[in-house]
C-alpha cells in the first residue's frame, strides 16, 4: 500500500466576485523514506495543496475534485474529528516562516508538550523529558533551559528547528516540508536540509519538499515535479530532471539560475511574462503565453503528463519514470547550447 | 552563539519571563504610569482601610443641620455638609463605592463584550453578522445616553446601575477582541497549531485568545475611569443610586451643586476624588497601551 497518495487533487478559492483555481489535477504518491520535490513559483498552487491534503485550507478554499488517501484512507473524505488525530502524528507540517510560526506567548516547551500530550498517551513530566529531547535531536544548544524561553528568544534558523521539533515530535510518517528554507540565511539553509535529509534517513519518514529554490531540490530529493499554474507540467527523478529537462518551463528555470561557472558577461534568460490568472480554466497548455516553443496546439489543447520519449532508460516507467505535459518538449539541441546536459547537475 | 542568540541571552538575563514580564518592566519606566499607580493605589488603600482611615461613619452626624454647613478645619478636613456630616468620612468610604463601580461595570462589561467578540472573531459569517450589526445598534446611542435608559428600564439600584453602565461598554470590548482575533486568526501560528492536530476550542481559549487580549485590558483600565464618571454623572442628573445615604461621589456632588456659593468645600473634594481617580486610570491605560502595542506590533 503506498503510503500517501495523491490523485487528481483540485482546489479553488472562492471570494465574492470570482473564483481561483488553484490546483488543477495533480498526483503523486509517496513511500517511507523517499524524498519529493515539488518546485514552481509563488502563486503555482504548491503550498495549497499540501494545505488541502491536511484539511487546513483557509475557509473560502474547497477541494473540488480528486483524493489523497493516506494508508488506503482518502483524508479529504475523513470528518475532521479523525483528521486532527493524522494531523501531527502522522502527518505534519513545517511551515516557510519561523519567525511567525510560533504563538508568542506560549514557551516553546508549552508548544512541544502540548503536541505531544495531544497524540501521545503521556504524562506531562514525560512530554517535557521528551520535549527536550526532540529539542537535542534537532540541534539546538542547552535544550534543557531553552524549554521554558518563548520564540522570540530564539533566532530564525533556531526557531525553524523547533517548528521541525514540533512537526517530527510523534513521528510521523509524511513530513511536509513547505519552503522550510526560504527564509533563512543560505549557511543556516544548508543546516537545515541536512538536518531533514537526517530525519529521512534515521526514521523513515518520508519528505514532500515544497520549494522554489532548485538548489535545494537538486540536494536532496529523490524525485521532483515542477508546478505550474496548479498542475504539474514535469515530472522525473531529480538527477535527469537536471541533465534532461524537457518542459520549456523546466528549461526556463534552469536557465534563469546563476551559475558559477558561466561568465560574467553571460546574461541570464528569464522566463518572460507572468505568472498566470488563475480566476479562469485554460482551454490549452498554461504555459503557452510565455513560451517559445509554443505551436497552435498548445493553445488549443491541454497537454497530459506522458513519459519523454527516446530519453534512454530513464524514460521507462515506474518510479524513475520521465512525465512531460507538453506538445513541443525542448529539442536536445537547445538543452546542448545550453549548457544543460548529460553528467552536469545544477547545483545552484 | 550567534548576534542574535547573544542578544536572546541578552534578553533573557534581563527579563527572564515572557510578554506579561516585559510590558511590566516597560510600565515601571513610565513616570506617568508610575503616577496613576500611585493614585489608584492610594485610593485602593483608602477603600480597603476607609475605617482606619475616616474619623466618622459616612453616614454619622457630627454637627448640626446647616443650609451653609462649615468649610474645612482642624477637626474637619474638608468640612462639614448640610446633614452635618464629615465629608473627609464621606469621600474615604466612597472610594470603596467608586472602585466597586468601575471594577463590576467593568467586569459586565469585559464578560458580555469578550464572549460575544472572541464568537464574532472566532466563527464569523452569519453569526459575526449578527453579533456585530447588534454592537453597531448599540453604538449608535451616545453611551451616556444609553446608560440613562438602561438606569430607566432597570431602575435604581446600585446594581442595576454598574449592570447599565457595563453594558454600554459591551460593543467597545466586542468590536476591540473582534478585530484583533480576526487579524490573528489567519496567522502563521494559528496555521500551524492547526497542522498539528489542536481542535478548535483550544485554538481559540489557548492560541487566539492570549495573543489578543492585549488591547481589551488597555481599554479596560480606560473604560473603569469612564465607568467611574458616568455613574457619577447618572448621580448627578438625579439617576445615582436611590440610597440618599450612600456616599457616592457623583451623589455628593450633585446634592451640594446649589452651595457653590455659600460651600464650596463641598464641590471641591468631591470634585477632585473624581478627577484624581480618573487620572490615576487613564494614566495607567496609556502606559498599559505604550508597554504592551511595540509587543503587538513587532
Amino acid at each position: 500500500m503506498t503510503l500517501l497518495e495523491i490523485a487528481d487533487l483540485q482546489v479553488s478559492f472562492s471570494t465574492r466576485r470570482q473564483t481561483v483555481y488553484a490546483v488543477n489535477g495533480i498526483s503523486y504518491d509517496v513511500e517511507p523514506g523517499e524524498t519529493l520535490g515539488i518546485v514552481g513559483e509563488s502563486g503555482c498552487g504548491k503550498s495549497v495543496s499540501s494545505l488541502a491534503i491536511l484539511g487546513i485550507l483557509a475557509r473560502n478554499g474547497r477541494v473540488t475534485g480528486g483524493s489523497a488517501r493516506f494508508e488506503g484512507r482518502d483524508l479529504l473524505e475523513m470528518p475532521d474529528s479523525q483528521l486532527r488525530r493524522i494531523r501531527g502524528r502522522d502527518m505534519a507540517m513545517v511551515f516557510q516562516d519561523p519567525m511567525t510560526s510560533l504563538n508568542p506567548v506560549l514557551t516553546v516547551g508549552r508548544q512541544l508538550t502540548e503536541v505531544l500530550r495531544r497524540h501521545l498517551d503521556v504524562d506531562r513530566k514525560a512530554a517535557r523529558s521528551e520535549a527536550q529531547a526532540l529539542l537535542e535531536r534537532v540541534g539546538i544548544p542547552n535544550a534543557g533551559d531553552r524549554l521554558s524561553d518563548y520564540p522570540h528568544q530564539f533566532s530564525g534558523g533556531m526557531r525553524q528547528r523547533v517548528m521541525i521539533a514540533m512537526a517530527i515530535a510523534c513521528k510521523p510518517k509524511v513530513l511536509i516540508a513547505d519552503e522550510p528554507t526560504t527564509a533563512l540565511d543560505v549557511t543556516i539553509q544548508a543546516q537545515i536540509l541536512e538536518l531533514l535529509r537526517d530525519l529521512v534517513r534515521s526514521e523513515d519518514m518520508a519528505l514532500v519538499l515544497i520549494t522554489h529554490d532548485l538548489g535545494v531540490v537538486a540536494g536532496i530529493c529523490d524525485r521532483t515535479h515542477v508546478m505550474y499554474a496548479g498542475r504539474f507540467v514535469e515530472t522525473a527523478p531529480t538527477d535527469e530532471l537536471f541533465a534532461q529537462p524537457r518542459h520549456p518551463y523546466t528549461f526556463g528555470l534552469l536557465r534563469s539560475v546563476p551559475r558559477l561557472d558561466a561568465g560574467r558577461a553571460q546574461r541570464l534568460e528569464p522566463i518572460t511574462g507572468a505568472p498566470r490568472d488563475l480566476t479562469e480554466r485554460p482551454t490549452g497548455c498554461a504555459f503557452a503565453p510565455r513560451c517559445a516553443y509554443a505551436t497552435q496546439a498548445s493553445w488549443d489543447e491541454l497537454p497530459i503528463l506522458r513519459p519523454v520519449e527516446g530519453s534512454g532508460p530513464s524514460g521507462g516507467a515506474g518510479r524513475r519514470a520521465h512525465l512531460v505535459a507538453c506538445h513541443n518538449p525542448v529539442p536536445q539541441a537547445d538543452l546542448t547550447a545550453a549548457g544543460i546536459g548529460r553528467g552536469r547537475q545544477g547545483n545552484a | 552563539m550567534s548576534i542574535a542568540e547573544a542578544q536572546a541571552a541578552e534578553l533573557a538575563v534581563e527579563q527572564p519571563s515572557g510578554l506579561l514580564k516585559d510590558a511590566l518592566v516597560r510600565l515601571r519606566r513610565n513616570p506617568g504610569a508610575i503616577l496613576g499607580m500611585v493614585l489608584i493605589g492610594a485610593f485602593v488603600l483608602l477603600a480597603i482601610f476607609a475605617p482606619l482611615v475616616a474619623p466618622y461613619g459616612p453616614a454619622e452626624r457630627v454637627g448640626g443641620l446647616a443650609t451653609n454647613p462649615p468649610g474645612p478645619t482642624s477637626e474637619f478636613w474638608f468640612g462639614l455638609d448640610d446633614q452635618g456630616r464629615d465629608l473627609f468620612s464621606r469621600i474615604v468610604y466612597g472610594a470603596r463605592l467608586s472602585l466597586l463601580i468601575g471594577v463590576v461595570s467593568v467586569a459586565v462589561g469585559l464578560t458580555f463584550g469578550m464572549s460575544l467578540g472572541a464568537l464574532a472573531g472566532y466563527f464569523g459569517g452569519r453569526i459575526d453578522t449578527v453579533v456585530m450589526r447588534s454592537m453597531d445598534i448599540m453604538l449608535a446611542f451616545p453611551g451616556f445616553l444609553l446608560a440613562i435608559g438602561l438606569v430607566t428600564v432597570l431602575g435604581r439600584g446600585l446594581g442595576q446601575i454598574m449592570i447599565a453602565v457595563g453594558i454600554t461598554n459591551v460593543p467597545v470590548f466586542a468590536r476591540l477582541l473582534r478585530g484583533t482575533i480576526l487579524g490573528q486568526r489567519e496567522s502563521d501560528y494559528i496555521l500551524a497549531a492547526r497542522s498539528v492536530g489542536t481542535p478548535g476550542p483550544r485554538i481559540l481559549f489557548r492560541h487566539l485568545l492570549p495573543n489578543s487580549v492585549a488591547p481589551v485590558i488597555v481599554q479596560a483600565t480606560l473604560a473603569c475611569a469612564t465607568a467611574i464618571i458616568d455613574v457619577a454623572g447618572l448621580s448627578f442628573l438625579g439617576l445615582g443610586p436611590s440610597d440618599p445615604g450612600l456616599p457616592e461621589w457623583g451623589r455628593i456632588l450633585a446634592d451640594n451643586a446649589g452651595r457653590l456659593n455659600q460651600s464650596i468645600h463641598l464641590v471641591i473634594f468631591p470634585g477632585f476624588a473624581i478627577v484624581l481617580s480618573v487620572l490615576g486610570l487613564n494614566l495607567i491605560g496609556d502606559g498599559l497601551r505604550e508597554a504592551i502595542d511595540p509587543k503587538l506590533r513587532s
